[in-house]
């Protein structure tokens, strides 16, 4: 079969940007053009169609891979441990507050330097509290493409039709006693919380089908995981 | 609270702060072995790829110069590992159609669609993909990464991308069309 949008050098030069526009990553003009064209280009909204879907399981195709063990950590920590960077405190201290910091610290003399030493050693180990905690709710967050997650609870991946209405969508929730965990991503995808670990899979696949079939709520529904 | 950017934790790196590199691990851990993981298709090499990234950004933190995000500049470099861990697997004589073969016998597509299931055949489909194929597909559907950013990580020029992922998408279809559902394109 002849593909009619490759033939016509303008509908494919806007077929090669469906990805970045689905995506999210496209500039405002490249973004209005195809806005515009798939108003009137059914076919064009068709290949839109295709890249969302292929882009939901793409997301769970991914996702599936799982994290990487501790093991990865401990290697990452035992190769710094064996080459410490040799940094001055000016350098230690590059940018932002800590650069003004340093800077205000190598401008002393010595004696106040060593109380301003200790100030640093001080604020230092209140970052460190601070960055912990950063990372101790990355952990426990959702799973998405930079932070692992406990598989203690069951979700869907889903991204809603383009004209369901808000209150639509806040009913869909409560039938569902559903929660959002991460999203929109860019992609205009929604993870969302379903239920806890005591689902099982065949259960997360009734309530997948369920969802699915509020057609005019859900363009896109799949257990996620 | 203020979460801090990236690209400032990159900098408290470059200090030599140990927490502000654990920080950035826990942020990007999973992207990067994800990444390297669909490239190298072996679960140890990727983790050994992605401890080796960061290793990377712990000596040369000081280098970053914010030019591209930090993100790209990790998968970058995952790219470039792996590449070059998939070659000296080749030079010791280890059959890379072998690791494939598996992966493709586990999720044969025809099999997945005698369950009737679209989005797992499409998923089988997106496993038989070639590297070549797969890092594009993924970088933009599943890392948001824009064709400048594909660009710079994998190494081609702009048009390029548009391109390859044109034929990957495509090459997708005729995957699937193979398996049975036949999307209307290709």
């Amino acid at each position: 079969m002849t593909d009619a949008i490759a033939t016509d050098p303008k509908r494919a030069e806007l077929e090669l940007l469906l990805p970045f526009y689905a995506n999210g990553r496209i500039s405002a003009a490249d973004k209005a053009r195809i806005e515009a064209a798939l108003a009137t280009d059914p076919e064009l909204a068709q290949r839109l169609d295709i890249i969302r879907d292929d882009m939901a399981e793409t997301t769970l195709f991914n996702e599936s891979l799982g994290a990487p063990s501790p093991r990865a950590l401990d290697r990452l920590m035992a190769g710094m441990e064996a080459e410490p960077r040799k940094v001055g405190l000016l350098a230690a201290a590059k940018g932002g507050f800590m650069s003004r910091l340093g800077n205000l610290l190598a401008s002393q003399p010595p004696r106040r330097l060593a109380w301003a030493g200790a100030a640093a050693c001080a604020l230092i180990a209140i970052q460190g509290a601070a960055l912990t905690s950063i990372a101790l709710r990355d952990r426990t967050g959702f799973e998405t493409a930079s932070a692992p997650s406990q598989s203690s609870e069951r979700y869907v991946l889903l991204s809603f039709a383009t004209d369901a209405r808000a209150g639509d969508i806040a009913s869909f929730f409560k039938r569902f006693d559903a929660s959002v965990v991460d999203g929109p991503r860019a992609n205009g995808y929604f993870k969302v919380r379903v239920g806890d670990a005591s689902l099982t899979q065949a259960q997360l696949d009734a309530i997948a089908a369920r969802m699915k079939a509020e057609a005019a709520i859900v363009r896109f529904v799949a257990p996620a995981p | 609270m203020h979460t801090e950017s990236d690209e400032e934790l990159v900098k408290r790196i470059a200090g030599g702060e140990r927490l502000a590199m654990k920080v950035l691990f826990s942020r990007h851990q999973t992207r990067v072995y994800r990444f390297s993981l669909r490239l190298l298709r072996d679960e140890t090499m990727a983790e050994d790829v992605t401890g080796d990234v960061f290793m990377d950004l712990w000596r040369q933190a000081d280098r970053f110069e914010g030019r591209s995000s930090v993100t790209t500049w990790l998968l970058t470099i995952a790219r470039n590992k792996s590449y070059s861990a998939l070659r000296k697997r080749r030079d010791a004589g280890l059959d890379d159609e072998f690791a494939e073969s598996i992966e493709d016998e586990a999720d044969d597509p025809e099999v997945v669609m005698q369950k009737q299931d679209k989005g797992l055949a499409i998923r089988a489909c997106l496993g038989q993909l070639s590297r070549e194929h797969a890092e594009v597909i993924d970088l933009v559907y599943y890392h948001e990464s824009s064709v400048e950013e594909v660009a710079k990580i994998v190494g081609i020029p702009e048009n390029t991308v548009k391109t390859r992922l044109f034929h990957a998408r495509k090459k997708l279809g005729e995957l699937l069309k193979t398996a049975g559902i036949d999307r209307g394109w290709p």
